[in-house]
């Protein structure tokens, strides 16, 4: 087959997960078409989301020029320099009538770096506000905050992907992977060949699946019982004499603290709390210590708890005491979710963090990044509030009064979902960046339409730390514009300090200074660099080739120790008799909260509604059916669903997806209620009633 | 001024106290002083058998860190005994002569190993006068086992045990409950010749009915554990060392029966260590009796947890007072939950009520051999059927539905015991996932499916829920990545898409991880047209 020469290639990676898939975007007369592109982390694989990623290019939904919402309640065109005069306006008016903290931004881990490190800088210097946080306090907090607590630094693998395939042990907890990053399932083979692949959720999900036929082991236990399962493995550890008794003394501190807080767990106790039988705890604990290359990983499934924090320091602990952690061949790490998940919680969009994974409370930290942006340290604000804090402020005494959200539908993705409709809904002035109508834009004020992935240069930096580049194959649509453009157009207007360039490359390379000296170090790295193909594991400083191991000689603690942390797990009531365990997740055919792929004719047609998954034992006890209406109900809301039967699931738990919006929205039922430490909302154990709907019999 | 609390036992119960107190004695609400009669810091007494056959090292029992407690400023006394409660002046007596002042005294002496009438040996003083001053024979005072003998409660004897096993040693085990089977099962697989004697008919009789009791004692047996059922034991013979001492030669059964043997383990249950109490003045019973919110009923500074305290609700002021219901649990959770209960109240942490549980579920540590049970388990099936099975009759009382599975061939063996659909017993033998399941539905009292059956299937080797399903249907997935059905690849085969590469341009079906290349193939060789 010939190429037409009209036709231009372009080398990107996919929109969505953070395995950032590599992909060959073709041009022929302006419409996409997407290739799969070789690469070590897919292979040259594609899942369904990534084939069909480019409908949304020209998807007939798309906003194409500013929207403003009219006194009528709904929406109309106007040109941006209106739309951008208002927003300006209006944050200079709330500003300084009720300060600089009555103004909120809330950013995303789909976000490149480029816009990530400018949203942070806009926030704290052109708005002078702390009120900055992001999507991913949803799922990489916990596992970021036992990252850098446990080994200095926190990159979500701290090792190359592709380095698992020469393990023969993977513990696999609370990751779907076969479904939310399929072509991730490659690099387990060699693990599975081994007969060594462990995987362990309350569903028999795809990924379980793939332990089937002597390839492994799928473990069940109770839901939100994650934390005491690790301890119960980390006592086997240790009562069986499998620790690594050399590589503990050399290289941590602190396990005698474990040693003693994991006594209370042997085995038939860790059963009774688990329903995991002791025969699996013991088989698993022999098997991580049986050597040839283990890898311990967590996912959303066991950190998206209030002890998420807890539970991801536990898994942490069991790594230290086997010896895993910053070998040649085995490991520790968390699955990172989102496209940009990894970069997007390294270059200042947490609420306690200044590009580079500094700390804002850190004094040389300010004074440099202040070098940097050519502003006072002084003028910088102290630490914001988490996530879930800031939505909870909305409307509220001394909350905040304005917010502008930039990648991420809050409406659909956060916690206790009517609350924060209702904050939103209470808010002076919100201002909604995004490519579509999502449900948070419906809320706004003013709408503004930002370029897709196809249309727009960056970097991103994928699950395993690597610094990609996504690259531009088509031009937007013209009344679309970039958010570069939009935070240099609005710190323009708001008479801001310092500068705010459009262009990424130029952002990237102020990125790169701001983050030098600092633990996520981009120092040494350009647009121009990562043009000739290289492979840049940060941290990447200046004269570096970057790091694609990490720990190899030592943690990133001062004294090149990993700390080991002792954490207890909280036994909480059982929960009542009558009540189900509700987990959320995801499906294969949808992203996060289905902004874009529900908007897919081909996903939506596989994927067209939410299925509520139950056991058929649960299922004929409530008198439900396969396909039936449900409704799942608890004292923060309720939803409504169609009952999917299946024996995949345990009788005690149900299975929502968290893709739906409007009365299918899971988290509708879900609790506001924290992690302590990271500030991780609970999204994997909530209690709900399920009931038929009985359809009324209608006479008219 | 802070509140002075004073607890008397430094066990796994009271260490547990000790670290939930640790934040108030920081901030200074609470003196807390620590008195334990054991010379070595506290240790978890439920791993001790583990400990005794050399499967875990003496660390691996640790469980808390005294010094901890120690720098937050906690004074912990051990080797030392405390021999009286002067109420009145509220001070305890110890055993040098020292008294130590209370506002709270806390009780959590826990409980010793029972010694049985038997010839030769002389049974332990039960001198509710006098309780132990020396803090090593604090239980033995003037009784020792003699030589060869032992019980199995703390670390002394578990190193008793540990060099019988270690020496090839041939041991005997005089009861079957459920440390004795642990024992026995665990000194077997460490390669100790072992048996064990007991008077009923069927081990662990407390916890398991009979096909339960009956599923244990033959995978014992297989296990290479000698049971030997229906012997009372009456007596010991010895056999004079050649040092002169005297040592435990056989025991001696009602029938005549000689079990001869290197070591004897006595394993006939514990009886909580009360005397202190008693000599107070305070209410005992088969532990010290507290009511529910572990407050002694003589005294309100008077609190017990964990082996030595007997929950039971304080009579009515001018009720007849009879015999107390209940008795201490002896297991470790309800202790634990107990200690985190009275630290959160004594802190002045507004707790909620001591959550009454269900009965504790008791579970065989052995490996290999899965015995897990709870509550009343002794009704069969057939006993007083009606009907209604197990809903309320219209008098408001209800009967239990029994559901059973016997497989004594193969070691399994499981009964179900429901009140309207709500597990109120159960027993699993030989059926580790259903017994973990049972356990979790028994402690959240969730409803049990109509099919009970469906409980029995997890560890089936079928229990891969679509392993049996047919891998050609039309609607099975191949293309996880992609979501692609047989259907769909049988339809692309039909339009001519033979090989693998035109079924993946096609359907996208291999075009993710490529982990289902193999089945594309075989879906191919299946549904591909005749040519």
């Amino acid at each position: 087959m010939s190429i037409a020469p009209a036709e231009t290639a372009t080398a990107s990676h996919c929109p969505y997960c953070a395995l950032q898939c590599a992909m060959t975007l073709t041009d022929s007369a302006g419409a996409i078409s997407v290739g799969a592109r070789d690469f070590p982390t897919n292979r040259g694989g594609l899942c369904k989301k990534g084939w069909t990623s480019a409908e949304l290019l020209s998807s007939p939904d798309r906003i194409v020029e500013p929207m403003l919402r009219q006194p009528d309640g709904g929406f109309a065109a106007a040109s941006w320099e209106d739309a951008l005069d208002l927003v300006a306006d209006r944050l200079s008016a709330l500003r300084a009538e009720h300060g600089a903290d009555s103004v909120g931004v809330f950013g995303g881990g789909g976000l490149t770096n480029e816009k990530a490190y400018q949203l942070g800088k806009f926030t704290r210097v052109a708005l002078g506000s702390s009120r900055i946080d992001y999507n991913g306090r949803f799922c990489m907090s916990s596992a970021a905050a036992a990252g850098n607590r446990a080994f200095g630094l926190d990159r979500g693998l701290p090792f190359r992907l592709e380095d698992l395939g020469a393990a023969e042990t993977i513990l696999l907890l609370g990751s779907n992977v076969a479904q939310t990053m399929p072509p991730f399932v490659a690099h387990l083979e060699g693990a599975r060949a081994a007969g060594g692949l462990i995987v362990v959720d309350p569903r028999r999900s795809a990924t379980a699946r793939l332990t089937e036929d002597g390839a492994g082991m799928h473990v069940q236990p109770a839901p939100g019982t994650d934390l005491a399962l690790l301890l119960g493995l980390t006592h086997l550890v240790i009562a069986e004499r499998l620790a690594d008794r050399e590589y503990l003394a050399a290289r941590t501190t602190g396990f005698e603290a474990l040693r003693r807080s994991v006594g209370e767990w042997w085995p038939e106790r860790t059963q009774e709390h688990t329903g995991v039988p002791v025969w699996q705890l013991r088989e698993i604990a022999r098997r991580l210590a049986a050597g040839r290359g283990t890898y311990i990983l967590t996912g959303r499934g066991v950190e998206q708890h209030e002890d998420g924090t807890a539970t991801a320091t536990a898994a942490i602990n069991l790594s230290l005491a086997l010896g895993l952690v910053g070998t040649a061949h085995s490991g520790y790490g968390t699955l990172t979710g989102q496209g940009n998940g990894q970069g997007g919680r390294e270059h200042g969009q947490k609420c306690d963090q200044l590009p580079g994974y500094r700390k804002i409370t850190d004094g040389a930290a300010r004074e440099h990044v202040a070098a940097v942006w050519g502003v006072d340290p002084q003028s910088l604000p102290g630490p914001g509030v988490p996530a879930v804090e800031l939505l909870s402020s909305m409307g509220r005494a001394g909350g905040i009064r304005c917010l502008l959200v930039h990648g991420s539908n809050v409406v659909v993705s956060a916690p206790n979902a009517s609350r924060v409709r209702e904050g939103l809904a209470a808010l002076d002035f919100l201002v909604v960046c995004d490519f579509f109508f999502s449900e948070t834009a419906q809320f706004a004020d003013v709408v503004l339409p930002v370029t897709q992935w196809a249309e727009e240069e960056g970097t991103m930096t994928s699950l395993e730390g690597r610094v990609i580049r996504r690259r531009r194959a088509i031009d937007p649509p013209p009344g679309v514009r970039s958010e570069l453009w939009i935070l240099r157009e609005l710190a323009r207007r708001l008479g801001s300090p310092s500068t705010f360039s459009d262009d990424p490359a130029v952002v990237f390379d102020e990125l790169c200074r701001a983050s030098e000296g600092g633990t996520a170090d981009y120092s040494g790295l350009s647009h121009e660099l990562l043009d000739s193909g290289v492979a840049a594991y940060w941290p990447y400083p200046t004269g570096s080739a970057g790091t694609p191991r990490l720990f190899l000689d030592r943690f990133a603690h001062a004294d090149g120790l990993a700390r080991i942390v002792a954490v207890r797990s909280r036994s909480s009531a059982p929960p009542e008799s009558g009540t189900l365990t509700l987990v959320t997740g995801r499906l294969l055919e949808h992203y996060q909260s289905g902004a874009q792929t529900r908007r897919v004719p081909e996903l939506a047609a596989a994927q067209p509604v939410a299925r509520v998954q139950l056991h058929p034992a649960t299922a004929d006890r409530l008198a439900i059916t396969d396909g039936a209406e449900v409704e799942l109900a608890n004292a923060r809301g309720s939803v409504r669903c169609v009952a999917e039967l299946t024996p995949d699931i345990r009788p005690d738990t149900v299975f929502l997806p968290f893709h739906f919006a409007g009365d299918e929205c899971a988290n509708l039922l879900t609790s506001d209620a924290t992690d302590p430490v990271s500030g991780m909302p609970e999204f994997k154990r909530t209690i709900v009633t399920v009931r038929a709907v009985q359809r009324e019999l209608s006479n008219a | 001024m802070p509140e002075r609390v004073v607890l008397v036992g430094y066990g796994p119960v009271g260490a547990r106290f000790v670290e939930e107190l640790l934040p108030a004695v920081r901030a200074g609400a609470i003196e807390l002083t620590v008195v334990g009669a054991e010379s070595s810091e506290a240790y978890n007494r439920v791993l001790v058998a583990e400990y005794a056959v050399g499967h875990t090292d003496r660390e691996s029992l640790e469980i808390t860190d005294p010094q901890e407690a120690r720098d937050a400023g906690v004074r912990i006394l051990t080797g030392t005994s405390v021999t009286a409660i002067n109420r009145t002046r509220q001070t305890v007596t110890l055993g040098a002569g020292d008294q130590l002042p209370y506002d709270r005294l806390v009780l959590a002496t826990g409980a010793r190993a029972n010694i049985p009438t038997l010839d030769g040996v002389t049974r332990l003083r039960r001198d509710r006068t006098r309780p132990g001053v020396d803090p090593e024979t604090l239980d033995s005072a003037d009784a020792p086992l003699p030589g060869g003998v032992t019980a199995l409660r703390d670390l002394a004897d578990a190193e008793t045990v540990l060099a019988a096993v270690r020496g090839g040693q041939r041991i005997v085990v005089l009861g079957a409950g459920v440390l004795g089977m642990e024992i026995a099962l665990a000194a077997a697989r460490a390669g100790a010749e072992t048996c064990v004697v007991y008077h009923g008919e069927t081990p662990m009789a407390r916890s398991l009915d009979r096909g339960a009791g009956a599923t244990l004692a033959r995978s014992a047996r297989r296990a290479g554990v000698a049971m030997i059922d229906h012997s009372r034991a009456e007596g010991i013979l010895f056999r004079t060392a050649e040092d002169g001492t005297r040592r435990f030669d056989a025991l001696l059964c009602a029938d005549g029966k000689q079990i001869g043997g290197d070591l004897l383990l006595l394993s006939c249950g514990v009886g909580a260590r009360t005397e202190l109490a008693a000599l107070a003045g305070l209410d005992v019973s088969a532990g010290i009796l507290v009511d529910d919110t572990l407050q002694s009923w003589a005294d309100p500074r008077v609190f017990a947890i964990g082996d030595c305290a007997h929950v039971v609700s304080r009579p009515q002021e001018g009720a007849a007072v009879g015999t107390p219901s209940g008795a201490p649990s002896g297991l470790i959770g309800p202790g634990w939950r107990q200690a985190d209960w009275l630290a959160a109240r004594l802190s002045g942490e507004a707790a909620a009520p001591l959550a009454e549980r269900a009965a504790s579920v008791v579970m065989l540590k052995a490996e290999g051999v899965d015995v897990a049970a709870a509550g009343d388990v002794r009704r069969e099936p057939w006993d007083t059927y009606t009907e209604l099975g197990g809903r309320a009759h219209a008098d408001g009382c209800a009967t239990p539905s029994v559901a059973q599975w016997a497989d004594p061939e193969h070691g399994r063996y499981v009964k179900m015991v429901t009140l309207a659909g709500i597990l109120t017993g159960f027993v699993c033998v030989g059926m580790p996932r259903t017994a973990a399941e049972l356990t979790l539905l028994f402690e959240r009292g969730g409803e049990l499916p109509a099919d009970r059956s469906v409980l029995l299937r997890f560890d089936g080797p079928d229990y891969v829920p679509a392993s049996g399903a047919d891998a050609f249907a039309l609607d099975a997935t191949v293309c996880w990545c992609n979501g692609v059905s047989v259907g769909a690849i049988a339809g692309a085969a039909e339009e001519g898409n033979t090989t693998v590469a035109c079924i993946g341009s096609a359907t996208r079906a291999g075009t993710g991880c490529g982990g289902c290349k193999g089945r594309i193939g075989e879906v191919l060789e299946r549904f591909a047209p005749v040519e």
